[in-house]
């Protein structure tokens, strides 16, 4: 796209927007020795994480939502305690869905979360984000 | 004996602004003799900006200090003669609904803080550089910006008498989680050099968005009857052109004095155009939807004051130094047709955890917006219409619970792609094992380049989770936040909306007689 | 396609109110090609490249001394580059 006065404000920034990109430590100016943690760091949440739940196609939320979990909370565990009591307050959701009524993704990926197993064997990480989009 | 008077002595010839100027700055600066230049000022070399010759900084105001005490106090003459008949006139009943105020509001706890801050690093660089210009520039910038935090504050204090929501504004500065996007935006530029702050905020706060930050404020109080905020806001903004010609000068002056110094003020330009873009989206939801008497929409004002004065007409003088519009600017010209509605509806349903208070939009705002955006509002009008049936069967939309925030701009990730405009964008990335969430490319990118500073992030959500906010449950964090019942939620039936009623009924029986 | 300095509007905006009137008319006066919008509560004046606030055409209109320093009680805002502010004349403009 180009405005009337000629500038190109096409939107491809160029960036890698690949989800799981490792990106590497860049040249730090600073004035003295310049390095503090992360004020999120998951050792902060003792055997908790914290973790994204994107109801992709649902704009009643307006973002996705962040929850604390154990990393040993099954997944069954996780839908009954945390995302259900969440996203009942749309008045279209159905007392009845199941994780089964919706497709699942992780980090980007696909994804078959199992009832039983724990969050952190499914791959799920320290603010990860599943996201569910209703079939 | 008669005294003879003295001969009136011929008027000294006066001097001109120009030797005035050159007689206070060039003339009282002298060279450090018993320390070496870089001793006496340590903070201009770091960054990697190239200065050869600071004599070279143009100041145009060629401001002396009788110059500037003598008309900030006309200024301020003039603003407090407003106050005084304002008050004296019950003026608040005037405004054109109280539901006004939230904008104000937003302001005062938003805005004002950041005047303090500014004031603070201006004194700052009125110290650090190393030119006698920009120090003096800089000395009048730091009184000018407390001045704004005094008068804004005294003048906001009027209704604070009346309405919720301005009680603690520094402490919920400090504190709340929609306040932590204005305040880590400012952080973020005072925890960065000298240059790069006079990039950030002498040019990208001051320069680039200015209009769109400032200006809109004032002409919704102007427009809604808010004749005291009309008046601090522009007296404010009176300043605002010598802030504006600092951080032009500034820029100017980077990229004349080296070449090595414009890939360095081309990715600050990216990153603060990209910063204080992203702190708009609470100027945009105020002019689309806070102000009962609309001025003008959020994409007008972007096309004016952003698009044509910025893109056509700074953008194109920048060119000739091999400096190109901010990086990201395309996504900001797609989003016009959308940040606002995003934006509000955020707050709208975090208004619980508010000091501010929404509603749905009246049908009158609904059938605006629609003229105003008639590509996109009908995708938004159709939550509007499913939280209408939601209100009719006694519910009211707030998310229990917390939102995703972006690592960079700490706004609840509620923006959404360039080519799928309401799909939510989902940015993230790996550092040192830890991964990080981001809102949008431009936010992403300012990461890239310092991820170190931004994982040190305080991110509201994330110190809630690790129990620093006071406790658990959200009437923990609410008393922490310094939140009174009434400061936030629904507008409709909170005590400034009762009172308003009350206060209209009794003026209207007063004037109406026994009817 | 580029537009070239001397072209591309310049402008500033002025509080609208009785003092100012005489230095928007002194503005209109000296700027043959200038365009003046009213906004809420002020007063927005462009031209194409170049716009002069001349000390003598406000005094004109003002009946009384006025120096260039005063146009800072006025000014809100402005687009364009200040190239010049002496004791005669400001000049805001576009450098390249
Ligand atoms: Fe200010
Ligand atoms: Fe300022
Ligand atoms: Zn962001």
């Amino acid at each position: 796209m180009t405005t009337d006065t000629g500038i190109d404000t096409g939107i491809d920034t160029g960036i890698d927007t690949g989800f799981n990109k490792v990106i590497e430590r860049p040249e730090i100016r600073s004035i003295g020795a310049y390095d503090f943690p992360s004020r999120s760091a998951q050792e902060l949440y003792g055997d908790d994480q914290l973790v994204h739940v994107w109801y992709d196609g649902n704009p009643w939320f307006v973002a996705a939502a962040c929850f604390r979990a154990p990393k040993a909370m099954s997944f069954g565990d996780f839908w009954a305690a945390l995302l259900v009591p969440y996203h009942e307050e749309d008045p279209d959701w159905l007392a009845s869905w199941t994780p089964a009524d919706f497709e699942w993704g992780l980090d980007d990926a696909p994804w078959t979360p199992d009832e039983g197993a724990s969050l952190a064997s499914l791959g799920v990480g320290h603010k990860s984000v599943i996201r569910m989009v209703k079939k | 004996m008669t005294l003879t008077p003295d001969k009136p002595k011929a008027k000294a010839r006066k001097l001109s602004m120009k030797e005035r100027y050159s007689a206070l700055t060039r003339d009282l600066d002298w060279d450090p003799s018993y320390v070496p230049a870089d001793e006496m000022f340590p903070y201009t070399t770091f960054e990697g900006i190239k200065i050869h010759d600071w004599s070279k900084w143009e100041d145009p105001f060629r401001l002396t200090v009788d110059a500037y005490t003598k008309y900030q106090a006309e200024k301020d003459r003039r603003l407090y003669a407003v106050l005084d008949g304002f008050a004296q006139s019950q003026g608040h009943l005037s405004l054109t609904d109280a539901s006004y105020l939230n904008a104000m509001k937003l302001f005062l706890q938003g805005v004002s803080p950041l005047e303090y801050q500014a004031h603070r690093n201006f004194a700052y660089l009125s110290r650090h550089l190393n030119g006698p210009g920009p120090r003096f520039a800089s000395l009048c910038q730091s009184l000018d910006e407390i001045r704004h935090a005094q008068t804004e504050i005294h003048t906001l204090s009027n209704y604070n008498k009346y309405y919720s929501g301005f009680h603690s504004y520094l402490h919920m500065h400090d504190r709340v989680w929609y306040l932590s996007v204005p305040k880590s935006f400012f952080d973020d530029a005072l925890s960065a050099g000298p240059f790069e702050f006079l990039i950030a905020i002498g040019f990208s706060f001051e320069y680039l968005l200015t209009n769109l930050l400032f200006v809109p404020f004032m002409s919704g109080a102007s427009f809604n009857g808010d004749l005291p905020t009309m008046t601090f806001g522009f007296s404010a903004q009176s300043d605002e052109s010598r802030h504006m010609t600092l951080g032009l000068e500034a820029i100017k002056f980077l990229l004349e004095q080296d070449p090595d110094n414009v890939p360095i003020v081309q990715h600050w330009i990216d990153k603060w155009f990209w910063r204080g873009y992203r702190v708009t989206a609470l100027v945009a939801q105020m002019l689309d939807y806070m102000l009962p008497r609309k001025v003008m929409s959020w994409k007008e004002a972007f096309e004016l004051y952003f698009e044509q004065q910025m893109l056509g007409g700074l953008f194109q003088d920048l060119a000739y130094y091999g400096i190109k519009p901010p990086r990201d600017v395309g996504k900001a010209i797609q989003e016009k047709e959308h940040l606002s509605h995003q934006a509000y509806w955020i707050l709208y349903q975090f208004s619980h955890a508010a000091a501010f208070t929404t509603s749905v939009p009246s049908d009158e705002t609904l059938d605006w917006l629609e003229e105003q955006y008639p590509d996109t509002f009908p995708t938004y009008r159709a939550l509007w219409d499913k939280e209408k049936k939601n209100v009719a069967n006694g519910g009211r939309h707030f998310v229990r619970g917390l939102p995703q925030l972006c690592q960079v701009c700490q706004i609840p990730m509620g923006f959404t792609e360039a080519d799928s405009p309401f799909t939510i964008c989902q940015r993230s990335v790996v550092f040192e094992g830890e991964r990080y969430n981001f809102c949008s490319d431009g936010c992403q990118n300012i990461f890239e380049h310092e991820p170190v500073k931004f994982r040190q992030a305080w991110l509201p959500v994330h110190q809630i989770y690790q129990g620093n906010c006071g406790g658990a449950d959200l009437g923990d964090v609410m008393q922490w936040y310094g939140m009174q019942p009434g400061d936030g939620g629904e507008y409709l039936g909170s005590p400034d909306h009762q009172n308003w009623l009350r206060w209209h009924a009794q003026a209207d029986h007063s004037e109406l007689g026994e009817d | 396609m580029s537009v070239d300095a001397a072209s591309r509007p310049v402008g500033v905006d002025i509080q609208e109110s009785e003092q100012n009137r005489a230095v928007i008319e002194a503005i209109e006066a000296t700027n043959a090609d200038a365009t003046v919008n009213h906004m809420p509560g002020m007063v927005r004046v462009t031209a194409p490249g170049r716009l002069v606030v001349s000390r003598e055409a406000v005094e004109e209109r003002l009946g009384r001394e006025w120096e260039t320093h005063e146009f800072q009680l006025a000014i809100i805002s402005y687009f364009g580059h200040i190239k010049e502010w002496d004791d005669d004349e400001i000049v805001i403009a576009w450098d390249h």
